[in-house]
């Protein structure tokens, strides 16, 4: 019987193992092609409005330079052996831009998830404890507010309040550029600057979180095994995390695994209006220059990325509720 | 539970340290004196000849590192690497005089052998700023003398050769066969005010250093710093920059806070491009109609809160030296349109607009949000226009799609109108070639028009032309045929300013036609230079 079990569960990984990989490779085609068939290309993007005037030998020259297109399989064998190619804008390898800019969205939006996700799923929780109070109620009533108010609007109203009239906190970029600073007033320096973008979004964030966990907090709350460990007098504090919020984490950790996987554009607004360097900016100036090379990477890296999170997210749904491992 | 906590801080930890490490940082001894400008698209390439953006702020930020023979100020060309020229008919060649004070950013003295080598390399790797193609060669004529000499006399050689073309040192670059891709520090080495330390393409910020021993004087600044901001004027009302390009509307409350406002000459226009290839836009009566329909100080006023001026149809900026005040003027009158279009056999349908052999008057609109040097802002150009021909009887569709997509379609003729600007009114007029001339084919902004035979004859005789007031003449002739024919019309020139700190020590100022081909930007390199 063991054995058949053991075969079954194989047989069940590899089914998974080879999905995924025929979507890896759907993607990786996916991002070799649609990047192609926006209108208009490098050359036009970069010279067509500028204060150079070419002619057409020249254009035909500068096309045939930066055309890189040497078809999918070309472009499989180059991705599979880890080279990403040239940025036609940049005229440097593309993999080290990417990840200057992944270190930038990993700080920002990494935080922004922590940050929120703890926020949201412990205020949910404690809201619900404090079902019907004045706490609950006002809580419910500006996470749903909040949530109506999308980043560019408190993106900009917190800028113009804390950048431009009180001055509390830069206008602007990830750090003072070029700072005469020493390595601690750095560190300062970098914080300052992560605190209006990573406010942004931890509002814009927040609220879902709340929302989401407070929905399914309201169920689990009322069930028997709540009232029977309220009677058995476990503190509120272990009934309300161990044995109520374990139950209501699935929603939140689906939530939190697929906004990480959508991390690499979902700070484009916030990136745009604090000048934030990140991903999101990246693939933003790639796609109004047509720069082929950087759009493939980016929108390849953040479809793996998307594969990845699934597949660990199915890992941890195992983790937080065994049933899910049984299911067939 | 320990464990992933500690994996976690690792991964932190590692992060934070990437990031640290990912730029350049420079943990100076001593507080360096530093200018910061405030850009809002931050990245412009690496400022070098091959590898900057091919638009104005890519060229500044290569002109801070690379010096050319001749330069421009507020009044005009004077001396650079050259410390005179002249030009020699006979042999149809420039001489200049060069000085023999200079070195190169490593300390290699400059000479005339940097200067043959630059021609003879951007005839063999083009730098598409500097036309070679007029260019015979370049030789040594004297100990400090060099002679370029050309095919045939070619009039813009001043400003397009001589005030633009970046001298390469030949030590570092007689090696390099493939100039795009050298990317080591030594080809950022130069001969200008400023070196060159970094460029953070992901932040879009650039860090310069002075150069101490520079020929015209040490700099008034040891360091230069672009920094990237979506609000460049934020960054100015925070000091956290000393200068930046400014909406005119904000001029004012700048001014309150003590910055000073500088505004430059009327050097760039927005323009609507027209398909004169297809009917009913190939017909020059059509886009007299079209002329009179649109009215361009309402553009000013609805769309710019009056902050701009009526551009000439001529294409060539009132403030040019060779602006022909006679060019014909098409003013706004909707009546007169009409008139127009109906003399070309339009007739009114019952919904108020024109149509012809039952065919409705109906015209493709694509709207732009390009403005000067290089930024872009949204505003309602296309929606105006489109009321006021509608007025006048001929329906709209407007689009306004994404400026690459834009760009596409008008280069391959698939539009009817179009939103475009640009610049380089102010600068030589082999500007009318370059917006004129049909062989253009990688501009979204030359007209590219062929049909009028006496007007392209007029535009290659122009070139050739030395003698300045014969030139002068031929280029008012050139004006009045274009406002005639109207391939394009010249909308009207945005206000274009830019706001500095004064505490700052440095006074920025707009460079007399536009820095080397034109470029409307306040940022000559000799404001950080002159006292």
């Amino acid at each position: 019987m063991k054995t058949k079990a053991g075969s079954d569960k194989l047989k069940r990984r590899a089914g998974i193992i080879v999905t995924f990989c025929v979507t890896a490779l759907l993607m990786i085609y996916l991002s070799y092609k649609i990047p192609s068939l926006l209108p208009g290309d490098f050359i036009t993007a970069m010279y067509g409005s500028s204060n150079v005037t070419l002619t057409a030998q020249q254009e035909t020259e500068l096309k045939a330079y930066y055309n890189e297109d040497r078809g999918f399989l070309s472009y499989l064998i180059r991705i599979l052996s880890l080279d990403w190619g040239y940025s036609y804008a940049f005229l440097t390898p593309v993999a080290p831009l990417f990840f200057s800019a992944l270190l930038w969205t990993i700080l920002l939006m990494g935080s922004a998830h922590i940050i929120s996700t703890l926020v949201g799923f412990i205020g949910g929780v404690e809201a619900v404890w404090r079902q019907n109070s004045r706490f609950e109620k006002l809580m419910v009533g500006g996470m749903t507010l909040l949530e109506g108010i999308p980043e560019i609007c408190s993106g900009v109203i917190l800028l113009v309040i804390f950048a431009l009239h009180l001055q509390w906190f830069p206008a602007s970029g990830a750090e003072t550029a070029y700072a005469q600073n020493a390595f601690f007033e750095r560190i300062l320096d970098l914080g300052h600057h992560l605190v209006l973008p990573l406010l942004t979004l931890v509002l814009a964030y927040v609220p879902g979180n709340f929302l989401l966990t407070r929905n399914s907090m309201i169920m689990v709350i009322k069930a028997q095994f709540i009232i029977t460990a309220k009677a058995k007098g476990i503190p509120p504090l272990k009934i309300r995390y161990k044995h109520a919020a374990r139950n209501a984490l699935l929603p939140v950790v689906t939530r939190f695994g697929l906004r990480f996987a959508f991390m690499i554009t979902g700070a484009l607004v916030v990136e745009r209006i604090n000048s934030y360097p990140g991903l999101g900016t990246l693939l933003f100036n790639a796609i109004q220059a047509r720069d082929l090379p950087v759009i493939q990477a980016v929108v390849l890296a953040s479809s793996v990325m998307v594969l990845a999170v699934i597949l660990g997210m199915e890992h941890t749904y195992r983790m937080i509720d065994p049933r899910i491992g049984n299911a067939r | 539970m320990k464990l992933r906590l500690t994996i976690c801080t690792f991964i932190f930890s590692f992060l934070i340290l990437g990031i640290l490490s990912s730029s350049s940082q420079l943990m100076a001894q001593e507080i360096l004196k530093e200018i910061r400008i405030s850009d809002s698209k931050g990245d412009w390439g690496y400022p070098n000849p091959y590898r900057h953006y091919p638009r104005g702020p890519g060229y500044i930020r290569m002109s801070w590192v690379f010096d050319t023979l001749i330069w421009k100020d507020q009044k005009g060309y004077l001396p650079a690497l050259a410390s005179s020229w002249k030009y020699r008919p006979e042999t149809l060649s420039f001489v200049f005089r060069l000085r023999n004070d200079i070195k190169w950013h490593d300390g290699t003295p400059f000479s005339a052998d940097d200067v043959v080598f630059t021609v003879k390399y951007f005839k063999k790797h083009p730098y598409n700023w500097v036309p070679m193609e007029q260019v015979k060669g370049a030789e040594q004529v004297g100990p400090n003398e060099v002679a370029i000499t050309l095919h045939k006399p070619y009039a813009p050689f001043i400003a397009y050769i001589g005030g633009t073309m970046p001298i390469i040192p030949k030590h570092i670059w007689e090696n390099v066969d493939e100039p795009r891709k050298f990317n080591e520090p030594a080809a950022f080495i130069g001969s200008g005010p400023f070196k060159f330390i970094d460029f953070d393409k992901t932040k879009g910020t650039y860090l310069y250093e002075a150069n101490r021993q520079y020929y015209m004087g040490r700099p008034l600044t040891d360091r230069l710093i672009y920094i990237k901001a979506g609000n460049p004027i934020m960054t100015l009302l925070t000091g956290n920059a000393d200068m930046a390009n400014i909406k005119p509307d904000m001029a004012k409350p700048l001014l309150e806070k003590g910055m000073t406002i500088i505004e430059n000459a009327r050097g760039w226009n927005k323009k609507l491009m027209i398909n004169h290839k297809k009917a009913p836009l190939d017909d020059k009566c059509f886009r007299r109609a079209l002329a009179y329909a649109i009215d361009r100080q309402e553009i000013i006023e609805k769309a710019h809160r009056g902050f701009g001026s009526p551009a000439s149809f001529g294409l060539l900026s009132p403030d040019h030296e060779f602006y022909n005040p006679d060019t014909p003027q098409y003013n706004h009158d909707t009546s007169r349109a009409r008139r127009v279009l109906e003399a070309l056999g339009y007739k009114e349908g019952s919904d108020g607009f024109y149509e012809r052999d039952g065919k409705p008057l109906k015209v493709g609109l694509l709207s732009s949000n390009i403005t000067v040097a290089g930024e872009s802002v949204a505003d309602r150009d296309g929606e105006v226009i489109r009321k006021q021909l509608e007025e006048a009887g001929i329906k709209v569709e407007l689009a306004n799609m994404e400026q690459a997509t834009t760009d596409a379609r008008v280069k391959k003729w698939q539009f009817d109108l179009a939103i475009s600007g640009h610049g380089g009114l102010l600068g030589d007029a082999r500007i009318l070639n370059r917006m004129i001339n049909p062989n253009i084919t990688g501009s979204v902004n030359s007209a590219r028009f062929g049909a009028n035979k006496e007007l392209l004859d007029l535009l290659r005789s122009q070139i050739t032309e030395m003698d300045i007031e014969k030139r002068k003449a031929l280029v008012y002739k050139i004006q009045e045929i274009y406002a005639d024919e109207l391939p394009a019309i010249s909308l009207y020139y945005p206000a274009s300013m830019a706001a500095y700190n004064p505490e700052s020590g440095i006074k920025w100022f707009y460079t007399k036609g536009g820095i080397s081909l034109g470029i409307p930007i306040a940022q000559n390199k000799l404001s950080l230079i002159r006292k």
